[in-house]
């Protein structure tokens, strides 16, 4: 019997691939609940290596799926909750239509909800899964707790959002896991590092609402990529204070300043959110004691490069001295100054931050305290001055985290035009990049230091050198003098201790590394050659401008001294 | 069939069918299909009263109710569904004693439900109602406790139930799912790359430094020219479509052009003056055939057997060749070698290529949907806009915009247009000072009184 006749794209990628039109139909569900669906899972289109192929010889650009995703979504529980919306909306607005208000009421007691627990679960199998994805999650957190309610964002959504960040950042602060900030013309940019895992998030100007236009974005969709978001930081949240030894929901002591009158006027629920959003209040701990979450370098880092290993201690240290930059300092915030921003900086560096009391919610300690040392202000003047405390301009609290010390406090006075405020966000490719010791001193500024020094060094080293060099041919016929006598007929030589030839260990390690050199595929070989070659090439031009600079400076010094001379 | 009107003639009505043909029944029949219909519609009209045929109309009409009480009146109404259910004749049921189920209400007996009544009196009540009250509290309970969904209690990452068929390595997969399932726990195999990034490009992209409120003026430089050299790419694309559209075009006035298009539509069709040459050319073209008659040549027997061999002999030739050819080709190892070489050296450029174009492709955004991606570039502010300080900053792009972008930059969403336009309505109506009838009457008037 002759086989069967293959019919045409029933294998091979034709096979793979839906159309989104069909997985409609599959799946039995309208568009707007098959995006939704998608969002939550995390089923995303995909682009076929053969378009043509792929939509079964049909030409045109077409939404495709793969057909395993598609079954997959064919097995989520979450598709009965979805038909059940359908019918509830159904339900409802016939209710409302004849305004049979009793079962309307019933019906929306009784709403149906998605519990996403599990789909979480599934897209984040580990806690370190979750935290990589967190960046997304966090900016559009951050960006809806803005929202008033709109079309497609419900109120109780935006209000989620406001309060779930702000137990994100009481976390943040009391793991002490900021690293860096940068205020951009955009939001603020916040960098976290949370068991390994940088955690990159924007933060929007504190500003009144501006409306959004529609016609840009599709404020449905990203309302569901919230509604999923608001889960995950929800459960992130959990686990991060459960790993500082923290109550979730948060919890305050009961002994902090704050007098009973207030407690009583408002509810428990809005006393214990607003506390939150002060940012201000020390959470309660489950237990007093510490957690040693400070991991000390192993020294036995075999196989590594022993100058990474120098390289990552030096930065272990300067994080720990991070930590506690502004342990010690009072600061005192001005109306005009954002607070909630500022206040997560100083207090997730140990600082002590309060406000004025009619301003927000939250103030520990008034203007007037003399034991204020920062008042950080953004106005050109004020007319009634503390002598004990310095006046000074939000910047510098930005600019010493990213410096990762207190910078002098001089450029950032009141009034004062303020110097660059310069990203910390570098690209590594920038070392390999020649910059002059007047741009790097703005990253660093013990950099200009040092060169002024040299160049200092270099001018006395010139007019030493001259007066020297007449003392210098006197010593030097003596040497040989005293040489010529020492010498005699017969002697015995003291045998010479063997001694490690000095390079022969560098010289080893080089070897070594060409060997390994040649161990690299013959499929990178070419990638690494170039880019090795790239990488010399780069240092090369570093290193003739960094020549072509000193012989600059050599010049100059040697005019200066020349003048000084002439002027003598 | 011719019917003969006027003459009565005798039929016989002998056999069933002539009786049927020729009994005159129509009127009985006629009588008998009115008293049907009276009883459908509920007796004959001379045997109802005028007070129920008419009513006396004392009130106004009611029609004037709106649409939202007709809807609910409508509502009120039994479902279209159960119209089928309904008699749809007057004509009482014939049979009177009609075989009817009787409810469980009235099957039930009279004893049990006396007893049932004196027990609710005495307030005792039956099992099933103990129970479901029961159950009702437990159920409140229940839901009282249940995990709000703005309410995290429980760790999701920790909860794995360590059982030992989960880590045994003798069992088989097939095996573990069998035990798991009767356990209660439900296995489910995800998608291996679900947790996997669709794009490498990271969810929150770094700021270039020009962007900070304060920039240094090198970083703020270099942004902007950044900005200028994109803009100006966009500038050359465009000049480079008008280019090749617009300006191999000439502009013709709208008068040219119309002359132009006779003058083009007519050519070929024939000038007056040429119209009279070509009539007297016409007469003698009868005559002339323009292709001469073609014979149907048969070949002959020996042609056709020449041809044969002509044909099998080039085959022989041409294998005879190839064989030759083979032979040659072994001393020719060294050039094919070469050829060889030079193919495999090709192939590998040609791989090269590729894998950087594909290397490149990796950041771009892939073909998801028929529209396509469109980059905003980084935000930046001019000179001007840059106040220095926090107090007079100046907000620039749009975050959620920018988000949405991301998504679709690294292949999340579909980018796309919006499918519906929603126009505000706009209601448009005249207000009645401003009426046409007032430019014809009052500003009439008015210009009078102007000139005057």
């Amino acid at each position: 019997m002759v086989a069967k006749r293959k019919k045409k794209y029933s294998t091979g990628e034709a096979a793979q691939f839906m159309t989104r039109k069909a997985a409609l139909k599959k799946l039995q569900l309208s568009l707007n609940d098959f995006r939704h669906l998608c969002i939550l899972k995390g089923i995303y289109p995909r682009e076929p290596r053969n378009r043509k192929r792929a939509q079964k010889g049909q030409t045109g650009i077409k939404t495709l799926y793969h057909v395993k995703d598609i079954q997959f979504l064919l097995h989520e529980p979450i598709i009965w909750k979805l038909r059940d919306y359908k019918i509830f909306n159904k339900k409802v607005g016939r209710a409302r239509a004849i305004r049979d208000f009793e079962n309307l009421h019933k019906y929306l007691n009784n709403h149906p909800t998605l519990k996403l627990d599990h789909i979480v679960k599934e897209r984040y199998p580990t806690f370190l899964d979750a935290l990589r994805d967190l960046d997304d999650c966090l900016t559009l957190c951050f960006l809806f707790s803005t929202f008033p309610s709109l079309a497609h964002v419900p109120r109780d959504q935006s209000a989620l959002c406001q309060r779930l960040t702000m137990e994100f950042l009481h976390a943040i602060i009391e793991a002490k896991a900021l690293r860096k900030v940068f205020i951009s013309i955009k939001g603020y940019y916040y960098q976290a590092e949370i068991k390994g895992e940088t955690i990159t998030w924007i933060v929007p100007h504190h500003f009144s609402f501006e409306p959004q236009q529609k016609s840009e974005v599709d404020f449905k969709i990203m309302s569901i990529f919230v509604e999923f978001y608001t889960i995950l930081l929800g459960f992130v949240n959990y686990r991060l204070y459960h790993s500082l030894n923290l109550h979730y929901p948060p919890k305050f002591s009961s002994q902090s300043t704050i007098d009973d009158v207030e407690k009583n006027i408002v509810d428990e629920e809005a006393f214990v959110s607003e506390r939150v959003s002060a940012l201000n209040y020390p959470i309660l701990k489950v237990t007093t004691d510490l957690i040693q979450d400070d991991v000390t370098i192993d020294n036995f880092a075999l196989d590594e490069d022993p100058n990474k290993v120098e390289e990552a201690k030096k930065e272990a240290e300067k994080v720990k001295k991070l930590k506690t930059l502004f342990k010690g300092l009072k600061f005192f915030l001005n109306r005009e100054v954002p607070r909630e921003p500022l206040v997560f900086l100083i207090r997730c560096f140990g600082g002590e931050v309060s406000w004025d009391k009619v301003l927000f919610i939250g103030s520990t300690f008034d203007e007037n305290d003399e034991t204020i040392t920062h008042q950080i202000i953004d106005r050109p003047s004020m007319p009634k001055q503390y002598i004990s405390r310095y006046y000074i301009q939000p910047q510098w609290v930005f600019d010493s985290i990213n410096a990762r010390e207190l910078l002098p406090v001089e450029k950032y006075f009141m009034g004062e035009v303020l110097p660059p405020h310069l990203s910390p966000f570098i690209d590594p490719e920038r070392d390999q990049q020649y910059i002059p010791p007047e741009e790097r001193a703005l990253y660093d500024p013990s950099v200009l230091e040092d060169q002024y020094k040299k160049d200092e060094n270099i001018i006395q080293e010139m007019t030493n050198a001259e007066e020297e060099s007449n003392q210098e041919s006197n010593v030097e016929e003596e040497k040989i003098r005293e040489k010529e006598t020492n010498k005699s007929k017969l002697s015995v030589s003291t045998g010479e201790v063997y001694k490690e030839v000095p390079w022969e260990k560098s010289r080893q390690e080089r070897q070594e590394y060409k060997l390994r050199e040649k161990m690299i595929k013959k499929k990178h070989k070419k990638l690494y050659n170039s880019m090795m070659e790239g990488r010399k090439e780069r240092a090369k031009a570093i290193w003739l401008l960094r020549k072509k600079r000193r012989l600059h400076d050599e010049k100059k010094a040697t005019e200066k001294v020349g003048k000084s001379r002439k002027q003598e | 069939m011719a019917v003969t009107v006027g003459k009565r003639k005798r039929v016989s009505k002998k056999s069933k069918l002539s009786w049927r043909k020729h009994s005159k029944v129509a009127d009985i029949e006629e009588f008998l299909e009115e008293q049907r219909e009276d009883e459908r519609l509920g007796g004959p009209l001379d045997q109802i009263s005028d007070d129920q045929l008419f009513t006396l109309d004392t009130k106004p009409d009611e029609t004037l109710i709106s649409t939202r009480q007709q809807r609910k009146l409508k509502a009120l109404r039994p479902l279209k569904g159960f119209a089928a259910l309904q008699p749809h004749t007057n004509v009482p049921d014939p049979i009177k004693k009609r075989n009817r189920v009787r409810t469980v209400d009235e099957r039930r007996s009279v004893i049990v439900k006396q007893k049932e009544l004196e027990n609710r009196k005495k307030n005792i009540l039956k099992a099933k109602e103990v129970n479901a009250i029961a159950e009702r509290r437990l159920n409140e309970i229940k839901r009282e406790n249940k995990e709000k969904p703005d309410e995290f209690l429980h760790d999701i990452w920790n909860k794995e139930v360590d059982l030992p068929i989960k880590k045994d390595q003798w069992a088989e997969p097939i095996t573990k799912v069998h035990n798991l399932r009767n356990l209660g726990i439900p296995v489910k195999r995800t998608l291996k790359d679900l947790s996997k990034k669709k794009s490498i490009l990271p969810a929150v992209e770094v700021p270039h430094p020009g962007m900070s409120y304060n920039p240094s003026f090198k970083d703020h430089q270099n942004l902007i020219k950044e900005i200028a050299e994109a803009e100006l790419k966009v500038i050359k694309d465009e000049e480079h479509v008008k280019r090749v559209t617009r300006d191999i075009f000439r502009k013709v006035l709208p008068k040219q052009k119309e002359s132009e298009w006779l003058i083009e539509m007519s050519e070929g069709l024939m000038k007056v003056k040429d119209e009279i040459d070509i009539k007297e050319e016409y007469e003698d073209l009868d005559k002339i055939s323009v292709n001469p008659p073609v014979q149907n040549k048969k070949k002959t027997l020996k042609q056709r057997r020449k041809q044969k061999e002509q044909l099998a002999l080039e085959k022989k030739l041409k294998a005879k060749k190839m064989e030759k050819k083979k032979i040659g080709d072994i001393h020719k190892l060294k050039v094919l070698q070469k050829h060889l070489e030079h193919m495999g050296k090709k192939q590998e450029k040609l791989q090269e290529i590729r894998k950087i174009r594909q290397e490149k492709d990796r950041i771009k955004p892939k073909t998801l949907g028929s529209t396509k991606f469109e980059d905003l570039g980084p935000d930046f502010q001019m000179g001007e806009d840059i106040s220095g300080n926090l107090r007079g900053l100046k907000k620039e792009g749009n975050l959620l915009l920018d988000r949405f972008k991301s998504l679709q930059k690294r292949n999340i969403l579909v980018p796309s247009k919006r499918a519906h336009k929603k126009k505000n309505k706009v209601k448009k109506y005249t207000k009645p000072g401003h009426k046409e009838d007032w430019e014809k009457t009052v500003a009439k008037t008015g210009n009078v009184a102007k000139r005057k």
